[in-house]
């Protein structure tokens, strides 16, 4: 995310501006914190996709979020799953004062490799209790554009729905283009009704090839473009565009189910005052340290949720290959933190010895 | 000392640099800003003629320009039919392509679609935070500059704002100064 200098207009004053709380609006929640919701409404009218709405217990508002939020869901052990998992999913639903948060999830099989979170949310009934953290926003609107391009294929369209939603309400340009097959789609009936013809839905990569040239070639300069879908969609979209010339500025992307890491080089960590251990291809950092006995916050060990996040001492380490979809870019730039479960050491370009110091 | 990378002042304000154009733009808006005689006509040329050369086949819109002014209503209007793909450079002095560079920004322009040459950057324009009027003077960042509003004696911050290209000034020994009763 950018930063804005101040403008003069506007000078800096000596005191920080207090954050107010407005009375009567929930407060926000602290990273870390949890949201125990309650099941209460499911719709499985698209095959394959379960949509669910969260609430309070009690029914009360749930904190607002920004377009292209997240929620990450904790999904518990058993039914062959061995530890806790933790799956990201967009919430699709208002955003303002929700008294409820939607997700969709599409359903994948654990016979083919899922890791059964999908499964499991498709096994939820209205009544089950769901431990969810607080809206994540890694995909938000850029205020300054003067037209928003949303390009989604599949369960992919989820993130895009708020965006649409949100840029309709302020009166934004906005144009839709969603990739499905066989015109069945999650919330293509939402969308369709929300944007008119300002939605365009496309049968299938063939179309979308087709289609996408000339959308991307036309488009009034102010316009930023936002795509969701499968990693070799977004990979078309984005090629596509910069093809065309678009800048990295007007370009944003939200990572939708997560593809295999590789297991990723060797290499040897310090926990600052402790012990160095090896980390072998193949056994992320976080599992290192565990059989080692520390104890790593830890949630979805994907590299989405932020939880397993350790200070690295740049000093003393030869650089961090980020892996995760967590950090922003200054955080990586900066390189004195990473993600324990995904992201590992980058090898020192001269003597090609890859080490991190960590400490919590 | 504040660390120049660590400035909103691009590195073509303090010292006369020419950055190199974007072969990844489809399309380009060149605004060669300076009267067509004397030393700064000529200089903005060659930049602009290297830029072409660089370019090589893609369509540039070639825009001559007296002054900024001139320049920013050939951006306006070049912008208003652009289409993403589009990059703007602007080959001026520094004071020129400060001013062309608010224009871009306001307009909506991100710094990845723009290219700057300058070719002198002793003269800047600097806004003063006491009674907002704007001087144009040969001072360096970190000079003082009198405001030809309020008369106090300006120190010329290490700041340029985005949106109107001016430096920040404020009265220099401030920290010295009995508090106004009326303010
Ligand atoms: S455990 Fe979630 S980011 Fe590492």
């Amino acid at each position: 995310m950018s930063t804005t200098a101040p403008a003069p207009t506007a000078p800096r004053t000596a005191t920080p501006p207090t954050a107010l709380p407005a009375p009567g609006l929930p407060a926000p929640l602290g990273a870390g914190e949890r949201l125990a919701l309650v099941v209460v409404a499911v719709d499985d009218s698209v095959p394959g996709v379960r949509s669910l709405s969260l609430a309070r217990p009690d029914g009360g508002a749930l904190p607002s979020w920004t377009p292209g939020s997240h929620l990450v869901v904790e999904v518990p052990p058993g039914a062959g799953r061995e530890r806790r998992l933790a799956n990201a999913y967009s919430l699709t639903g208002e955003t303002v004062h929700p008294s409820a948060y939607t997700v969709s999830v599409l359903r994948r099989d654990p016979q083919e490799g899922a890791a059964g979170g999908s499964a499991w949310v498709h096994g939820l009934a209205v009544g089950d209790t769901v431990t969810t953290t607080a809206p994540r926003s890694a995909f938000p609107p850029v205020q300054r554009a003067t037209r928003h391009l949303l390009v989604g294929a599949g369960i992919g369209i989820t993130p895009l729905v708020s965006h649409l939603r949100s840029a309709l309400r302020w009166g934004r340009d906005v144009q839709l283009v969603q990739v499905c097959r066989g015109g069945r789609g999650a919330h293509l009936d939402e969308v369709r009704a929300l944007g008119g013809d300002r939605v365009t839905v496309l049968d299938g990569r063939a179309a979308l090839a087709a289609h996408l040239p000339a959308l991307l070639a036309d488009q009034p300069i102010g316009t930023h473009l936002y795509t969701c879908g499968p990693a070799d969609f977004m990979d078309a979209v984005l090629a596509a565009a910069r093809a065309l010339g678009w800048p990295e500025s007007r370009l944003h992307l939200e990572h939708f189910g997560l593809a295999a890491l590789d297991p990723g080089d060797p290499f040897t960590v310090t926990v600052t005052g402790g012990p160095t251990l090896e980390v072998p291809s193949g056994t992320s950092l976080l599992e290192a340290l565990e059989q080692q006995g520390y104890d790593v916050p830890h949630l979805c060990r994907q590299g989405v949720c932020g939880e397993c996040r350790l200070r690295v001492a740049p000093a003393a380490s030869t650089g961090v290959h980020h892996r995760d979809l967590y950090l922003d870019d200054a955080a990586r730039a900066a390189g004195d933190c990473l993600m324990a479960c995904v992201s590992r050491a980058l090898p020192d370009p001269a003597t090609g010895r890859a080490h991190l110091e960590v400490s919590p | 000392m504040v660390s120049p990378s660590a400035t909103s002042v691009p590195p073509w304000a303090r010292e006369p640099h020419v950055e190199p154009a974007d072969p990844t733009g489809r399309t380009h808006t060149l605004l060669v800003v300076g009267p067509g005689d004397g030393q700064t006509g000529t200089a903005v040329r060659a930049v602009a003629a290297g830029w072409q050369e660089e370019l090589g086949a893609a369509p540039v819109h070639r825009h001559d320009c007296a002054d900024a002014a001139v320049a920013v209503d050939a951006l306006h209007a070049d912008l208003a039919v652009a289409r993403v793909g589009h990059r703007v450079l602007v080959a001026g002095t520094a004071e020129a392509c400060l001013a062309v560079r608010a224009a871009a920004v306001r307009a909506g322009l991100a710094d990845d679609e723009l290219r700057f040459g300058a070719v002198a950057a002793d003269v800047r324009t600097v806004w003063c935070v006491h009674c907002s009027a704007t001087t144009t003077a040969a001072v360096a960042a970190g000079g003082v500059v009198a405001c030809p509003g309020c008369a106090r004696s300006l120190l010329v911050y290490e700041h340029v704002s985005r949106r109107t290209g001016h430096h920040l000034g404020f009265m220099v020994d401030a920290e010295d100064q009995p508090w106004e009763e009326s303010a």
